[in-house]
């Protein structure tokens, strides 16, 4: 058998080496790292290099890749949308209809007709991308004239915001490695074994454990990572971090456990004494916390009330992390992925700055998180490569569509631009899904639905749906036409590790394409020669790319590999990287986020050059419905209420407070279809014990959760792990519509909310529901496979 | 249909067995795994790594990491044991087995099946008490783990050993497992391992070659 390195693909948070066991052009098993393709002794396996294992996804990948749901050849829907009827039609004929549906919508609705729906779904490398923001399709749509945006990345842009206006950049991160040398891991929500977030960082994270480190969880669930690391558990009402959060800040000042020279030094606005001197008389942080203006201090007892936890446990936990060096805050993107999320990440931030765990090996500013650098790109990247016309809040496309024209501004999240188009709500007429399956993933399913529906009603031809993607997706079910896209198994390409670690690992042509597959740059290539702009979209090709990218994606990864050569301090080859196969750097020291700015007093990128916890830019916000936000943010973090929580009163009729987290069996909706990964877990709604008992509710029965919005069906596990008052049910299920429109496959985004926070962030686990015993049918894949979770068993010892 | 067996085979075999069941094989070397009940994930990448290399459907399992939790809220723990077969030095699946397909390695003590001898009987599933012989429905057979021999006669680490991305789970010679003196991943500083958890069946029974290091919930008396 021939072996070949590749990795995996996805948008999971990690990114591993995989090993191609060939025969003839079939794939018939795969490995992974075992320490020598860098050329060392077999089990090489250091701190420094570690191995890059994959995970249980990356090792189902043949499953995938040889799946029944695998799309192989050009389609065209024949019946209505979503009904899922279909016929094989040839390339020349879908994408002359596909570019002829283009220039008509262009030109009758002008350049914000067609909506970029790409994600980065199943594309992720240098040179074949799938990407919101600056992937192919982003480039493709621009050069064509036509291109409605969706800016707020539905993952972590809460995140992203309180990055951008704390520390001035989303590059806070640490490497995996810096987590070996923490003290004290706080794990705000975060759960690395399940996403695991980054190469190796859960393997540190088992380090420093042995090497003394204390953990905590503050989660509503008892996860596995809890476990694996011992960690104390602190069980918190959904949605309401950033109350606790505060009560640590004043329990923290109160018994004056700051760190007042890192204040002075690094910080704006933590207190009066840091606050600018334009902003003098205006609300300090501390101001804030005291209650100087409102006249409510936010005492660990007034946060008890909010969130649900002892008053002594959030003093013990402020003073185990004020008074422990260094000491790791991870607050992670999920709680951020609320409604005024961004206020829990800002909140952390504060609380990482006065305790002075920034720039310092085993502290931690995250936040987003990403480290180490990447030379990312590898396909033409110029003035072209984020031209729109219109951008809006990503969650906001189905409210557009419904109430187009009669819409405010700051409803969609409109970005502000200097020409006449600033202002104007898109008249969305299209929709390219690239790598994408965001009708089963954004929120409020139903309402997206309805959107849908309202596009038929414009009349055949006045719509336009494309969906690009290796398998049939539920969000392809919808489409008028589906293009059979390559996996990275089939072509060239180079992988990028997604969120921490630093490699780089050669992805080969492994297998030829299936099917009548193409590459996802062979595709806009091929589509820019018909609308006339093919040489500028492609520099590198002629048109006979569309039969054979060989040279061209050389070509293009050789010129790539020279960046990183010069750049990174590179020795080897091309030749010697595609005959390795993996290339591992070895840092000098882990890579701690703002060490110069720490230790060599270098500048923060934010406006004053300090970590803002008063931020400049909002301080001096004078009108918000002009900014893409639409609504106020306060400069400084704060407790707002959300809009469904258990403290509403909304509760009352809705009892429940569902959170939807990422499953380990799938990367979002992909994997649902791979009989191997359901196998290992069922898609389930877990329940605290009493609640269940209260309602007569057994595991194995089936339930349904239902709120305003929408119904699904589940088995129920019932559990002592999860806190009482919440149900957990994992995002990501391939949606499955009874007549009545309930799912039946547990799709949470049937209940969630389209409702973004002002900051961009998706209000994913912002949803009250209530929860009964149900004669309803549940299917777990449209294959009907049975999950029986036999293996999983509850002894009371 | 089960295979079409070789009469003659099936008679040679069957007398090896009943040889092997009065004075069972003493391997050279009994190889045996290492688990870390409290520092696995359970995260499962050791399962499907081993059903991709044995080409195995959704159903049979050679490996499972079984989840054990209990405590009242808020006060829970939670650990893994990960189990495949445990190649054990008094195998109960190998007397049951009325073809003599069931056999010991002499090498590596490895506890292996011949699938051309399997007639599908399942009597080996009732005899285990772990649980390791797993049903092909497809094949009509019965198949389990054989710790990768193929990998382990060329110098490498059976699939789910490789693929441990926690690196609790490990395998090597089970007498230097037992008393410490493996140098392993799979047991931190500090650790020792036991010959039992709870929720195991006793060990008593096959002398099965495994060892945990064990969750504080998961010791039991008489654990060595």
């Amino acid at each position: 058998l021939e072996t070949v390195v590749t990795s995996c693909a996805h948008n999971c948070g990690s990114r591993h080496m995989l090993v191609a066991h060939k025969k003839g052009d079939v794939i018939v098993r795969l490995s992974t790292d075992n320490g020598t393709y860098q050329g060392d002794a077999y089990g090489t396996d250091t701190e420094e290099k570690p191995q890059l294992r994959a995970c249980l996804r990356g090792r189902s990948y043949r499953s995938r890749l040889y799946s029944p749901e695998r799309l192989l050849y050009p389609m065209k829907r024949v019946g209505a949308r979503g009904e899922g009827k279909f016929k094989r039609v040839t390339w020349d004929e879908a994408l002359s209809d596909i570019a002829q549906r283009m220039v008509y919508l262009r030109d009758t609705y002008g350049p914000t007709a067609l909506l970029d729906q790409s994600y980065a779904g199943a594309s992720y490398g240098v040179l074949h991308k799938s990407d919101q923001i600056e992937g192919l399709l982003g480039r493709f749509m621009g050069m064509f004239g036509c291109r409605t945006s969706s800016w707020s990345v539905p993952s972590y842009q809460g995140t992203t915001f309180s990055s951008r206006t704390t520390f001035g950049t989303i590059q806070d991160g640490n490497e995996d490695d810096a987590f070996a040398h923490s003290k004290l891991i706080i794990m705000w929500g975060w759960n690395p074994a399940y996403t695991f977030h980054g190469g190796n960082t859960f393997y540190y994270m088992r380090m420093a454990k042995q090497r003394g480190c204390k953990f905590v969880l503050v989660d509503p669930q008892y996860t596995d990572s809890a476990s694996a690391y011992d960690a104390w558990w602190i069980p918190i009402r959904p949605n309401t971090d950033a109350a606790m959060m505060a009560g640590m800040a004043y329990h923290i000042w109160d018994n004056d456990w700051h760190d007042q020279a890192f204040i002075d030094r690094f910080v704006q606005g933590m207190d009066k004494g840091t606050m600018p001197g334009w902003a003098q008389g205006q609300e300090s942080f501390k101001d804030y916390i005291f209650g100087e203006r409102d006249g409510v201090a936010k005492t660990p007892e007034w946060a008890a009330e909010i969130c649900g936890v002892k008053a002594e446990d959030i003093k013990k936990l402020a003073e185990m992390y004020a008074t422990t060096k260094p000491a790791a805050l991870k607050a992670s993107w999920s709680p951020g992925r609320n409604a005024y999320g961004e206020q829990y990440n800002r909140m952390a931030a504060a609380l990482q700055s006065m305790t002075g765990n920034i720039g310092i090996l085993g502290g931690c500013a995250e936040g987003v998180g990403k480290a180490w650098h990447a030379e990312a790109v590898a396909y033409p990247y110029d003035q072209f490569a984020n031209v729109w016309y219109a951008s809006i809040k990503s969650d906001r496309w189905a409210h557009c569509v419904l109430n187009y024209p009669n819409l405010k501004r700051e409803e969609i999240g409109l970005w502000p631009r200097m020409d006449q188009l600033d202002g104007v709500a898109p008249n969305i007429r299209g929709i390219f899904w690239q790598g994408s399956d965001w009708l089963n993933q954004l929120t409020n399913i139903n309402k997206e639905i309805a959107a849908i529906r309202k596009l038929d009603s414009y009349g055949e031809g006045e719509s336009l749906l494309v969906c690009m993607d290796s398998t049939i997706t539920p969000t392809g079910i919808w489409a008028d036409y589906l293009l059979p896209i390559a996996t990275h198994f089939e072509r060239h390409d180079v992988a990028l590790p997604w969120y921490k670690g630093h490699y780089y690992i050669h992805r080969p042509v492994v297998i030829q394409p299936l099917g009548e597959s193409k590459t996802d740059f062979q595709v806009f290539t091929e589509l820019a020669y018909r609308l006339g702009f093919g040489p500028g979209y492609n520099p590198r090709a002629t048109r006979d790319y569309f039969n054979d990218p060989t040279q061209v994606d050389e070509a293009y990864l050789v010129a790539w590999w020279d960046n990183v050569r010069h750049h990174q301090g590179v020795e080897w080859d091309w030749e010697t990287f595609k005959k390795r196969g993996v290339y591992k750097f070895v840092l000098p020291e882990p890579h701690v986020a703002f060490r110069p700015q720490i230790e060599q007093g270098m500048p923060f990128e934010t406006p004053s050059g300090k970590i803002e916890i008063f931020s400049t830019t909002l301080a001096q916000t004078p009108d918000w419905t002009r900014t893409q936000y639409g609504y106020e943010i306060p400069a400084i973090p704060k407790w707002i209420e959300p809009w469904e929580s258990l403290n509403h009163p909304k509760a009352k009729e809705f009892p429940f407070h569902m959170i939807s987290p990422h499953p380990r069996w799938r990367t979002h909706s992909i994997f649902n279809n791979i009989p191997w990964l359901r196998e290992t877990f069922a898609q389930e709604t877990m329940m605290n014990a009493s609640d269940a008992e209260k309602m007569g509710i057994r595991t194995g029965d089936t339930i349904e959760c239902w709120n305003e919005r929408g119904r699904v069906i589940t088995p129920v596990y019932v559990s002592e792990r999860c806190m009482p008052g919440v149900v957990v049910l994992h995002e990501g299920a391939w949606m499955d519509l009874d007549e009545d429109g309930v799912d039946r496959s547990g799709n949470p985004d049937f209940l969630t909310l389209d409702n973004p926070s002002p900051a961009g962030a998706f209000a994913y686990n912002t949803v009250l529901c209530n929860v009964k015993k149900s004669d309803l049918n549940h299917r777990p894949g449209w294959d009907k496979l049975s999950t029986a979770r036999s293996h999983v068993f509850r002894r009371d010892l | 249909m089960a295979n079409q067996v070789d009469k003659a085979r099936i008679k040679e075999n069957v007398a090896r067995m009943k040889r092997e069941t009065y004075t069972p094989v003493v391997p050279d070397m009994q190889m045996g795994f290492v688990h870390n009940n409290v520092d696995c994930i359970g995260c499962r990448a050791c399962e499907i790594a081993c059903k991709d290399k044995n080409g195995l459907a959704a159903g049979p399992r050679f490996r499972r990491v079984q989840y054990i939790e209990g405590g009242t809220y808020p006060e829970v723990f939670a650990f893994k044991i990960n189990m495949s077969c445990n190649h054990c030095a008094e195998p109960a699946c190998l007397p049951a087995c009325p073809t003599g397909a069931i056999f010991k390695r002499k090498d590596n003590g490895v506890v292996d099946i011949d699938s051309t001898l399997c007639i599908g009987c399942r009597k080996c599933e009732a005899a285990c008490p772990f649980g390791a012989p797993q049903f092909n429905v497809e094949l009509n057979i019965v198949q389990k783990c054989n710790m990768c021999v193929d990998e382990l006669e060329v110098g490498r680490d059976p699939y789910c050993v490789a693929a441990c991305m926690m690196r609790v789970l490990d395998v090597g010679p089970i007498d230097q497992i037992a008393d410490g003196s493996y140098d392993t991943k799979a047991v931190g500083p500090n650790e020792t391992v036991v010959r039992q958890v709870r929720s195991m069946a006793d060990p008593e029974l096959t002398n099965p070659s495994i060892r945990f290091v064990p969750h504080s919930k998961g010791i039991v008396q008489d654990g060595q």
